[in-house]
């Protein structure tokens, strides 16, 4: 395999582990290597894993010391010591334990293999050429002790979602690049990628755009409405209405602005690396093969600003996690139409969606869809199939010729008077989907046959699975 | 115009239809739903104190859709039609909401065969594709077994020689 990234460095970053006070001297166990070449968590995780428990501890003590009036007097003293100290002490000596048993080594066949498991023991080998994404994530206890986690997912298993717990900010990175890299098929010990900034979300600009998306805009002014009109009549049940109305907008406004924080999309190697939030600082990779259709949503309000979010189908990551969490689809929350573009041109290179020839859905199609039905189109070029619809909220999705599941027409009861049908191209499960809505049907039949001849000859060219390795099949081991 | 509809959703290729048992099948079941529909319209006259009306408007209403169901069942099975292509499969069906889906073999995940207590009474069983992407609805009811069999093995033979990746 050539030489793709200069010439080799030895070893990757020694660990900094153990020296994290600055003092000069290692903690007991910290940096270990056994003779496996086997690798230990950073040692104070057991106190991250403390730390962690006082803010319950202290719901505790005010929930079940207050509340019972007991906070006086020999039972408020032992809730107390129950709460912020036995409980963080419990909860650290058993993490102390997971700590001793933990370990995490690349083995000989090149894949990741972690070890753990305090009665049960588990061991665990995450087959890198089936990766999904390695991130990068800062707790807020975590984020005191400068320590991160890192999450390992791979494609297809229920347990797929793997999590050390804790390395330092520095080391968590460089495992990161170096599962990264290996997964692409580079050599393992390129140092970490580089990073370029594309775009950063100024925050006045993400609360703004959250402020006018569509759905939020009309509740906070059907709340404004309710409001005055139970102050005009002195009805005040409006009031409860509003609270809803009003408050749920509010809440998902807020907790979107802290989700989306700082919102920052780098160029790197590996893909494109997202980094965001207020309380819990995440990073993503978005790795450019993974990414099957993506969604250009231009709401109502932002039009006069040019904004507009960007939203992905990455495979294997349709809907949520084992916790139930919802997976991140954005790419971006807001950007002006060239940087999304810019962004857009490093998932999908040799698009140019300006460029399309739109084929318009036919006039009749008002009386199907008597909104939208003028934005209704459809577009494809050597590359790319692409769709839009919406007039209030402007969408427009993308999809690679290569990424093409399955193709459908179909037709409902309204759309057959009128001789009408929608192309829908089929891709995995996620928020984008590429649908063609009320073309002619003798058109739509055409271009659904055409699409099935353009992804077939798209995928006998594709070679983007393995994007970064070129032609050459990854040797990760040496 | 019903000539230029139906283009869309047919062509030159060979169709091939499902076993007219499935119509048997499917009207089996919906006598069974309706047994539960006469029960509750039983449990209305016995135990409620609408007027009589309301549950001769109940009976009439129940029988008119039961009668359509009936007939609609007979054409939503003739409406089912797969064809073998060089490198896809087609399927189509539906009569109020019609539908064509095209999958490539190189993108079948994997081919079911399934066949509830009805169905394999009757000897009908169902082979049903997937793909990568949940909204690829393609299923063919109603093949008999040697059949469905035959076209299981067929399909996941191509499938693994044209297999792409993601």
């Amino acid at each position: 395999m050539s030489d793709l990234n200069g010439p080799p460095t030895p070893e990757p970053p020694q660990s900094n582990v153990g020296d994290d006070f600055g003092l000069g001297f290692q903690l007991p166990g910290s940096g270990t290597v056994d003779d496996r070449g086997r690798r230990r968590v950073h040692p104070i995780t057991p106190l991250v894993h403390g730390a962690s428990m006082v803010p319950v501890g202290l719901f505790l003590v005010v929930i079940l010391g207050f509340g019972s009036g007991a906070a006086f007097g020999l039972a408020g003293v032992a809730v107390f010591v129950l709460g912020l100290v036995v409980l963080p002490v419990v909860v650290a000596a058993w993490s102390y334990l997971v700590w001793r048993n933990l370990w995490y080594w690349f083995d000989d066949d090149g894949d990741f293999r972690v070890d753990s498991g305090v009665i049960t023991k588990q061991e665990r080998r995450v087959q890198l050429s089936r990766l999904q994404s390695v991130d990068v994530a800062q707790p807020l206890i975590a984020r005191l002790f400068s320590m991160a986690e890192l999450t390992v997912e791979v494609a297809g298993s229920q347990e797929s979602k793997l999590k050390l717990q804790f390395l330092s900010l520095d080391d968590a990175r460089a495992l990161r690049a170096t599962i990264l890299a290996r997964a692409a098929g580079l050599r393992h010990d390129t140092s970490e990628a580089p990073e370029d900034a594309i775009a950063k979300v100024a925050p006045r600009d993400l609360a703004v755009s959250l402020l006018l998306r569509s759905s939020t805009a009309f509740l906070l002014l059907f709340s404004v409405l309710v409001l005055a009109i139970s102050f005009l009549t002195g009805g005040w049940g409006g009031l409860f209405v509003a609270l809803f109305t009003g408050g749920i907008p509010i809440l998902i406004v807020v907790s979107e602005f802290i989700r989306y924080f700082n919102f920052t999309v780098s160029d790197s190697p590996d893909g494109l690396r997202l980094r965001f939030g207020l309380a819990k600082t995440e990073a993503r990779t978005v790795p450019p093969g993974r990414v099957q259709a993506i969604e250009y949503v231009e709401p109502f309000l932002w039009r006069r600003r040019n904004w507009v979010r960007v939203r992905v189908n990455i495979a294997g990551m349709g809907g949520q996690d084992r916790q139930g969490n919802k997976e991140e689809t954005l790419l971006i929350p807001v950007a002006t139409m060239a940087d999304a573009h810019a962004i857009v041109g490093r998932v999908f290179p040799d698009v140019d969606v300006d460029a399309l020839e739109w084929h318009l859905a036919p006039d009749r199609s008002r009386r199907r869809s008597f909104i939208q039905w003028s934005r209704l189109a459809v577009a494809w070029d050597a590359n790319v199939f692409a769709a839009r619809r919406g007039r209030v909220t402007r969408r427009l999705s993308v999809i690679p010729h290569a990424r093409t599941q399955s193709v459908r027409v179909t037709q409902g009861p309204w759309e057959r008077p009128l001789d009408l049908a929608s192309v829908h191209v089929d891709t995995t499960p996620g928020p984008v989907s590429v649908s063609a809505l009320h073309l002619d049907a003798a058109f739509a039949a055409r271009v659904a046959r055409e699409q099935t001849e353009r992804a077939l000859q798209a995928r006998s060219v594709d070679r983007s699975i393995r994007w970064a390795a070129g032609e050459t099949p990854p040797d990760a081991a040496t | 115009m019903a000539d230029k509809v139906n283009a869309a959703f047919t062509s030159d290729d060979q169709w091939t239809p499902v076993s007219p048992k499935l119509v048997t099948a499917r009207r089996i079941t919906l006598c069974l739903v309706y047994l539960l529909v006469i029960g509750g319209i039983v449990a209305v006259y016995a135990f409620s104190t609408a007027p009589s009306w309301v549950t001769v408007a109940l009976v009439v209403a129940a029988l008119v859709v039961f009668v359509w169901l009936w007939w609609l069942i007979g054409r939503r099975v003739r409406s089912f039609g797969y064809s073998e292509r060089g490198d896809d499969l087609l399927v189509t069906s539906g009569i109020m909401f019609r539908r064509l889906v095209i999958v490539p073999y190189g993108r079948m995940q994997l081919v079911d065969v399934k066949a509830g207590p009805i169905d394999r009474w009757l000897g009908v069983t169902t082979v049903q594709l997937h793909t990568a992407a949940a909204t690829t609805d393609a299923s063919i009811p109603g093949l008999v077994p040697d059949v469905a069999a035959d076209l299981r093995d067929r399909l996941a033979r191509r499938g693994e020689q044209r297999s792409a990746g993601l």
